[in-house]
């Protein structure tokens, strides 16, 4: 029924002419993370604290419940509340993302149905704002290091790659979530429930060490497994595994490849819907 | 494709606009998103569930400086026309082409947040249809001025009554350097004077050599603004001529 040109074509020429279409798309970003920080940081007295209280309150209570009721054996290394706080932090951005994402379009419909910038910006700036965010609370992640004598170590000098990792991966994930639930109403809840799952199934309050040999292997195969990984290796080496890296990194780029099939696939009728 | 005869000296210009075969199509029963259990129900069962094309077959040109007044009864793809053409939505067939920016006059309110003061709103919104901070800054006073309601420049734009968020996100979007302007009934709400100065903004923007596409249930303001019409009827375009003849052709049709 659709022809192959039709829904492609109109956006490719949209931008002006007088306006690269990539320094827009940069532009158009940048405003529209500064506008959800603002009116996040505006609209409460607290603001920065409120988006740092989180993990910190969630990583309190993991640190009292392993260290003090269960004593934990050689789950985790020492100094657990940097060990906890060095994934918990990276996994509020991809929670934080990836859940925001399923109401991605819906949030903004007015807008999206009034300007022409390109779609795919609703789902790169919920990847943005919680990126930053994330960036943010590392001066919290500095103190508690400093606080319990973390020894740093070069791999800290990896931080960047896990970062890029990380955005490459809430990106695709945005791209597949945030075009289906328009559809598919009921995705918005299996989306928390996976997420809920995927806290426990990732080497957050556990090292993938820690995990029996079997599960090892499969644990390789979660992508956040290599990129929490490299966030963790800046306190604890041996927490990092390049097994785990290169398949994170394989897993990456398949899920943005699909994203990108999925939204282009979808783009038109999701205007339709909306 | 209708020639028209009083574009005559334009006529081998470029279009700034090209629709060609254009349609799209909607399911009667839009709002009903599918769940899941959908998903797994044979693959005939959720097969386009009542789908109608909105247009059809839409075929014209429009050459830069031109005045389009597009004509018709509720529900025959007025507004949906102006939606593919303002490229916030795309065709399910066929091709829109619009070669040049867009300023569209299309629920012009979109883009503002209630949290952020009226000025905070203006960066944002103007930024987002492609204005650079120095250009907003350098219109940020004569926009306000437009609006008149420098008194409320920092106040959460929630705040403002009605009247007034209609004006300064009026005054935003028509300030826009865009060479053509899309506008869609937006001007139905606002007091009298300050339609009248909205619709004095709009002939000064032609005069500047703009191109208009103007959706409006006025005759009056049809014939002020546009020499050329489209009479749009049953998805179909039904005659591509002059503002008097698409509204004639209107009022036979529909006794008006």
């Amino acid at each position: 029924m659709t022809t192959a040109s039709a829904p492609t074509a109109p956006t490719a020429a949209a931008p002006a002419a007088t306006r690269s279409a990539g320094r827009r798309y940069r532009h158009a970003l940048w405003l529209l993370t500064v506008r959800d920080l603002r009116v996040r940081y505006s609209t409460s007295a607290l603001g920065y604290f409120w988006s740092i209280l989180d993990p910190l309150v969630m990583s309190a209570i993991y640190w009292f419940v392993f260290t003090q009721v269960f004593h934990r054996g050689s789950v985790g290394e020492e100094p657990y509340i940097v060990f906890l706080l060095s994934a918990l932090l990276p996994w509020m951005w991809f929670t934080g993302a990836v859940s925001d994402s399923t109401r991605a379009f819906i949030k903004e419909t007015k807008l999206i149905r009034s300007t022409t910038i390109p779609r795919s910006i609703w789902v790169a700036r919920v990847n943005a704002s919680k990126g930053i965010e994330f960036l943010l609370s590392l001066p919290v992640l500095a103190v508690f290091a400093v606080a319990t004598g973390a020894r740093v170590h070069w791999e800290l000098a990896l931080y960047p790659l896990a970062i890029v990792l990380q955005c490459a991966l809430v990106y695709g994930l945005g791209l597949i979530v945030a075009p289906l639930v328009v559809f598919f109403r009921d995705l918005e809840r299996a989306v928390k429930l996976v997420l809920r799952f995927l806290f426990y199934a990732s080497p957050i309050i556990y090292g993938t060490q820690a995990l029996p040999d079997k599960l090892h292997d499969l644990a390789a195969f979660n992508p956040l497994s290599g990129i929490f990984g490299i966030y963790r290796s800046a306190f604890f080496p041996k927490q990092l595994d390049w097994f785990e890296v290169a398949v994170s990194v394989v897993v990456t780029v398949v899920v943005v490849v699909i994203g990108l099939v999925v939204f282009r696939g979808s783009e038109h009728r999701v205007l339709k819907e909306l | 494709m209708t020639a028209i005869d009083h574009t005559g000296p334009l006529a081998t210009v470029a279009p700034v606009i090209s629709v060609r075969d254009a349609g799209i199509r909607f399911k009667r029963n839009r709002r009903a998103s599918r769940s899941f259990k959908d998903l797994f129900a044979g693959s005939n069962r959720r097969k386009r569930a009542d789908e109608f094309w909105a247009l059809r077959n839409v075929s014209f040109d429009v050459r830069p400086g031109e005045a389009i007044g597009v004509v018709g009864r509720n529900g025959q793809g007025k507004s949906t026309l102006l939606k593919l053409v303002a490229q916030v939505m795309l065709p399910d067939e066929g091709r829109v082409h619009v070669g040049a920016g867009v300023a569209p006059l299309i629920e012009i309110t979109g883009g503002f947040v209630g949290d952020l003061s009226v000025r905070d709103n203006v960066y944002l919104t103007a930024g987002l249809h492609g204005m650079s901070r120095a250009e907003i800054r350098d219109a940020f006073d004569e926009i306000i001025e437009f609006a008149e309601i420098a008194d409320f420049v920092d106040t959460p734009y929630k705040h403002l009554s009605s009247g007034m968020k209609v004006r300064i996100a009026f005054a935003v979007i028509s300030r826009l350097d865009e060479p053509v302007i899309l506008v869609d009934e937006v001007l139905a709400v606002g007091d009298k004077g300050f339609r009248e100065k909205c619709y004095k903004r709009i002939e000064e923007l032609l005069a500047g050599g703009r191109t208009l596409f103007f959706v409006s249930h006025s005759d009056k303001d049809l014939r002020r603004f546009c020499e050329r019409g489209l009479y749009l009827d049953k998805g179909q375009l039904q005659l591509d001529g002059t503002i008097e003849e698409a509204l004639s052709r209107y009022s036979a049709d529909y006794g008006v």
